[in-house]
């Protein structure tokens, strides 16, 4: 009797916990096909009878929002692939190896990955306005693979660690050189590990706002944060409009998402550091 | 396991910590430097050399107290509450039941989207001409005329705080849930033939036995959320006349209105130094049986 009525607590307590975590995207997804005359009017309503791409296709009209995810899909892919790539190799040996200089490494890590990016925006500005690479989307892609690489590596080596030795050393035995080992034996049974590193470092870089709004300053480099900031800052913008630009904007990582979420969740609870 | 050459392993790490040096480590030293010139919009043909005299100016303004009032209260009210919720969520996912993963999906996803799309999200259902919770507590009775959110300078930091301790219950439900399925069973098996009721085992058992997990998790997100400016961002960028202003945001807003660029790298410089100290404090704290780097 008792076991019952805690589950009916249960029950209830979930689905409120449920509805509040997925009804604000319920209502930007239906505000973005609304009519304009609906959305501003009264009494709201919780649907629409009416539903219009109008909001989708004035964002694609009006604003270069075509051009935006484009850009935003190289930059995000480009430096995740980087990033993920280099925190493999390091991951590996600083999971493997007793060397000197490695405690350093992983504090030097550490820290770098606790940095939050907008912190380092202005000298990283000076830095590349040195090199004539303002307004360049390779500016901000290596920027992503810089503030990725510590943190992938640090999730890398959690997930090495877990992956028993046993297989590389009958690897090598056989004659295998250690590359070979990493990507033949070791990289297979690393790839949860990987699928959520990778997942990781593009959600990060797909979302990255205030680094990509100073570099990027003419609308054909925006990304879609820039374009969605550029948006709000003219006057009069239109809900519906604005909804369908949040709609693409979190589209894609949402996907990745629903895709690998076992795997983010595995790597957030185990030995990483960020949300 | 050792390698045969040391030149490989330090070949292995040598992409990742040229690019981490180059695009963190240098600039940070950059932004000590850049926080002693004088570089902004009006002198980029004249950069001079200014000592402290940026860090004068934070320190002086008449609005940096209130700036650090509003941080501290960002900071508590978001974290107490992400926990105590997260928390609950954790304890309630606990025993399996069907379509949990379906249902982790669905409270966890937030996670995936950006914090300013969140936070522009939240400014729309938060209007306070035409936006939904208004028009849900007026429907409810629990109001009777719609609150401006986001427009009273007295309502608006309150409004973050809640779209912040909404985005961040999943995290801490998932950290929770996972330190919870690491305690054996049988613990609790004892204490059920003792006559324990559940909130004996509760704080007897469940708390003690994950309490590792609870420090650390609640000391990162504590710096994490100080550094978290997004939300703020997507829904107020530190308004009105400042009332939700943080200190991130302020940096912010120096770099993008005021573009007093040395004035936001000493901004950086001060943050850069908590995150600093922090670090330092959390690694001795959980230092050597917590957090294993």
């Amino acid at each position: 009797m008792k076991k019952r009525r805690y589950k009916v607590i249960r029950f209830i307590l979930l689905s409120i916990f449920l509805l509040i975590a997925v009804f604000p995207l319920y209502w930007i997804v239906l505000t973005s096909f609304k009519p304009t005359n609906e959305v501003y009017s009264f009494p709201i309503r919780y649907w629409t009878s009416h539903p219009t791409l109008y909001g989708y296709k004035k964002l694609f009209e009006f604003v270069n929002f075509g051009r935006y995810f484009i850009n935003s899909s190289i930059v995000s892919l480009t430096a995740s692939l980087f990033s993920t790539t280099f925190a493999m190799l390091a991951g590996y040996v600083l999971s493997r190896s007793n060397f000197k200089g490695k405690t350093f490494s992983i504090l030097f890590l550490f820290f770098a990955q606790m940095l939050p990016s907008y912190l380092i925006m202005v000298p990283q500005y000076e830095m590349f306005s040195k090199l004539k690479l303002i307004n360049h989307l390779i500016s901000i892609m290596i920027i992503y693979t810089g503030l990725g690489a510590s943190f992938s590596t640090i999730m890398a080596r959690a997930f090495f660690v877990r992956i028993p030795k046993d297989m590389e050393e009958a690897a090598l035995i056989d004659g295998c050189t250690r590359l070979l080992a990493l990507f033949k034996v070791v990289i297979p049974l690393m790839l949860p590990g990987l699928a959520a590193i990778l997942s990781f470092s593009f959600v990060n870089n797909w979302n990255e706002l205030f680094t990509a709004v100073l570099f990027l300053n003419t609308s054909n480099k925006y990304t879609v944060p820039v374009g969605l900031y550029s948006i709000i800052s003219k006057a009069g913008v239109q809900w519906n409009i604005l909804a369908a630009g949040i709609v693409i904007a979190l589209a894609p990582t949402i996907a990745v998402f629903s895709v690998a979420q076992k795997y983010i969740i595995a790597g957030l609870t185990q030995g990483s550091i960020k949300g | 396991m050792e390698f045969k050459s040391k030149t490989f392993v330090y070949l292995m790490l040598l992409p990742v910590m040229s690019v981490v040096a180059f695009i963190v480590i240098y600039p940070t030293i950059g932004g000590i430097i850049l926080s002693f010139r004088d570089y902004s919009i009006y002198s980029f043909g004249n950069v001079r050399w200014v000592g402290f005299d940026k860090y004068t100016e934070i320190f002086t303004d008449s609005t940096f107290l209130g700036v650090l009032k509003n941080t501290l209260i960002w900071i508590i009210g978001s974290v107490t509450f992400q926990f105590l919720l997260g928390f609950i969520l954790a304890l309630l996912m606990r025993e399996p039941f069907k379509g949990r993963g379906i249902f982790t999906g669905f409270v966890f996803y937030p996670w995936a989207v950006s914090g300013f799309a969140i936070g522009l999200i939240w400014s729309w259902l938060l209007n306070g001409q035409f936006g939904i919770v208004n028009d849900l507590l007026l429907k409810l009775g629990m109001i009777k005329s719609g609150i401006n959110f986001l427009s009273s300078p007295n309502m608006a930091m309150f409004s973050v705080i809640l779209v912040n301790i909404w985005y961040g219950i999943p995290f801490f439900a998932i950290m929770i849930l996972a330190a919870l399925q690491s305690i054996p069973n049988s613990l609790y098996e004892a204490a059920s033939i003792d006559g324990a009721g559940y909130f004996t085992k509760l704080f007897k058992i469940t708390i003690p036995y994950i309490r590792p997990t609870l420090v650390s998790t609640i000391l990162l997100r504590i710096i994490w959320v100080m550094n978290f400016p997004d939300i703020i961002y997507g829904m107020t960028r530190g308004g009105p006349g400042g009332s939700t202003e943080i200190l991130s945001v302020r940096m912010i807003n120096t770099v993008f209105y005021e573009s007093d660029y040395s004035k936001a790298a000493a901004y950086g410089v001060i943050m850069v130094s908590i995150l600093l100290a922090y670090t330092v404090m959390y690694l001795r704290l959980t230092s050597s049986k917590e957090v294993r780097l």
